[in-house]
């Protein structure tokens, strides 16, 4: 492979390439999320969430793990808010009782995952484990800020972004490049000041006023 | 294609409306008022706006505690002070019978205190409240649903959400609460929205929903039109629109306000950031709007509603109607008939070139006070289809002496179509046509299992136009 010298440098250093590789993604998905938002109009949860669970599909162990950690933790978020809902909690206790759901249902899937002999399952390294379980409280804070059909699709966006966002980031054509010119990230500033000025209508608007349009 | 990007230009995008609108014209200061429901009660009250009068409200715990719930009057809202899309109201019609402090709400469901207590200390710790920081809980008069909406809304209070820009009142839609949404009059829970035309305040096309809106026609699981709903005080409603843009600074305001059945228009709320699906609901694109009255200096309210009614209402019509002296209408138009001792109904009526006289359902009759003449009708076994040989019988045996013996019944008609033929009785009374009195003769039939009660024909449509793409009457 063809690296810069500055990423030699880093190597020298000791700082583990795929490490190194992993943060220069960073900002290329990030961009990539900014202009899915700006441009096509695909809302998720954020920025934050679709990048946080793209790296956690990252280090998991092959993507399907982490989309089925990721199905059952929403899934169960779902569940136990209609299980909770006549107990009438306060938010932080509530959240604490789905984390608690959640962290049984995942401790069950690993076993399960170990006796399937699904071994890369229970090998699945405990950070993006964590990381996924997090998502339960922002599906929560939208199901109650924008009602259960919303929380579902903006977790399916993310769920979308972030396999999109995983195959971009473990390309091997995208790896090299980034380890030849790793300065080539400054160029999403840029990108990201074109977008952050854009005034045009997103994609899904188009389709969203399609009737206005026709009626006009 | 090209000619479709051309009229997308006329839209508001979400992009353009933040970056555009919002940032530059809704200053944090101003928009700390729209966030702050009881910073903009005081606000609009100072501005001379109708409000829902304030109740109480607690800010702690130990407020919560040492509540005095008697205090409390039989129906009341309770909302978050930071609330955002109507989560977290609770609104109350009035207390249980036999009971102590236990209200009923709209779904019929009991409130106790323990359930209101509860609920204050979700909004306290800030389950509603925008970023979920600690919030106040208040109380306030309920807004009494008007007669007017009665029949369109779900247990919840229909609003008019009016987008103001630049001191003109620019878009508005009628947002009616369904079953789905809960008894909310929110798009994004499931409301129904009316696209109004600014001129008159009659709403025109109808949406369900809010991310990909669908045009419906009729208020879901009934027969009720959603078009042609005439918005009672609309000059005033607008008026406060704008009024309420002064007070708040809001650049760029969606203001809700509702109707009270003693009180008329009623300011709910200011809103910074007001959808776009308004939009839909009205067919037409906001953009367009806003750069038209952009350039304009507009100095008072008045000019400003004046504007806006101007600008934005149905022009097209007006026009033809002033060359014409007539008035236009649809095939389907909302008719008032009056009866006798004054009785009142209001139907939707097809208006039917193709008919002489007008006809009305027998049961309409009936409510309408012509129960007697209905009934003589009847006994005779006339509300049905008859041969001709039985009509002529009828003629011959001068059944119409009879029957004119009745002091409501002014004539008898006899009808021939491809159906068969009937032998009617006729009465006189009133009918309003797009505010015109006519003074009619209708003939008694038996129109069950039609469309409508109520057939218009061309004797009393004079002094109309009709043009048959109008399928919404305003």
């Amino acid at each position: 492979m063809n690296i810069s010298p500055i990423i030699n440098f880093f190597l020298q250093e000791g700082v583990p390439l795929e490490t190194v590789i992993l943060i220069l993604m960073l900002p290329i998905i990030a961009t990539f999320i900014a202009f899915l938002r700006q441009v096509v109009g695909i809302k998720a949860f954020g920025i934050y969430t679709p990048l946080i669970v793209t790296f956690a599909f990252l280090a998991t162990n092959g993507l399907k793990y982490g989309i089925a950690v990721f199905i059952s933790v929403i899934l169960t978020g779902m569940l136990m808010r209609f299980a909770l809902r006549p107990f009438r909690l306060l938010y932080l206790p509530r959240v604490a009782i789905m984390l608690t759901a959640v962290a049984i249902l995942i401790l069950g899937v690993l076993v399960v995952g170990g006796g399937m002999k699904r071994t890369g399952l229970a090998s699945v390294s405990i950070f993006p484990i964590l990381i996924m379980i997090t998502i339960v409280e922002k599906f929560i804070t939208v199901q109650i800020e924008k009602g259960d059909r919303m929380a579902i699709i903006l977790a399916l966006e993310t769920l979308g972004i972030s396999i999109v966002g995983y195959f971009i980031a473990s390309s091997n054509f995208l790896i090299q490049f980034l380890a030849h010119y790793p300065w080539a990230i400054l160029a999403t500033i840029p990108i990201n000041i074109v977008l952050g000025k854009w005034t045009g209508l997103r994609l899904t608007e188009y389709w969203r006023f399609k009737e206005v349009i026709k009626n006009m | 294609m090209l000619s479709y990007f051309k009229k997308s230009r006329k839209l508001l995008g979400m992009n353009s409306r933040n970056l555009e609108y919002i940032r530059p014209l809704n200053l944090k200061s101003a928009k700390r008022i729209a966030d702050d429901k009881l910073l903009s009660k005081r606000i609009l009250k100072k501005a001379g706006l109708p409000i829902p009068a304030l109740i109480a409200k607690i800010r702690t715990s130990e407020e919560l505690e040492s509540f005095d719930w008697n205090a409390l009057p039989d129906s009341f809202a309770l909302k978050p002070n930071r609330g955002f899309g109507g989560e977290g109201i609770v609104v109350v019609y009035g207390k249980r019978k036999g009971t102590e402090n236990i209200w009923i709400k709209a779904d019929r469901s009991s409130v106790s205190v323990e359930d209101l207590k509860n609920h204050i200390r979700n909004i306290l710790f800030g389950s509603f409240s925008l970023s979920s920081t600690p919030d106040i809980a208040f109380f306030e008069e309920r807004i009494k649903l008007s007669k007017i909406f009665k029949p369109y809304s779900y247990k919840g209070m229909p609003d008019v959400r009016i987008i103001v820009y630049n001191g003109v009142p620019v878009m508005a839609m009628l947002r009616l609460a369904t079953q789905t949404s809960g008894g909310k009059a929110n798009l994004h829970l499931g409301g129904i929205g009316c696209g109004i035309d600014m001129a008159t305040g009659t709403t025109t096309t109808a949406i369900l929903g809010h991310q990909k809106p669908k045009i419906i026609e009729y208020l879901p699981e009934t027969r009720l039109v959603l078009s042609g709903i005439k918005i009672p005080y609309w000059k005033q409603t607008l008026e406060m629109a704008v009024k309420a843009q002064k007070a708040s600074s809001l650049g760029f305001l969606g203001a809700d306000i509702a109707l009270d059945r003693d009180r008329g228009p009623v300011f709910l709320e200011l809103n910074a950031r007001p959808g776009l699906a308004i939009q839909v609901a009205n067919l037409a694109g906001l953009k367009r709007r806003l750069e038209r009255v952009s350039e304009l200096k507009i100095k008072t309210v008045e000019k400003g509603v004046r504007v806006g009614m101007d600008l934005f209402g149905g022009e097209i019509e007006e026009e033809l109607e002033g060359i014409s002296g007539k008035k236009v209408i649809g095939t389907v138009e909302k008719v008032k008939l009056i009866g006798k001792d004054g009785k009142e109904v209001e139907v939707e009526a097809r208006i039917d070139t193709g008919a002489g006289i007008s006809a009305i359902d027998k049961n309409l009759a009936r409510d309408l006070g012509y129960g007697d003449a209905v009934q003589l009708w009847e006994d005779f076994h006339l509300d049905r289809v008859l041969s001709e040989e039985e009509i002529k019988a009828l003629s011959e045996n001068k059944t119409w002496k009879e029957l004119e013996k009745h002091p409501d019944v002014i004539g008898v008609a006899k009808t021939f179509s491809s159906h068969g033929a009937t032998y009617r009785i006729e009465i006189r009374l009133t009918l309003i046509v797009d505010k015109q009195e006519i003074s009619s003769k209708l003939s008694i039939a038996n129109r069950d299992g039609l469309a409508y009660p109520l057939l218009v024909g061309r004797r009393d449509l004079k002094r109309f136009l009709i043009d048959v793409n109008k399928v919404q009457p305003i």
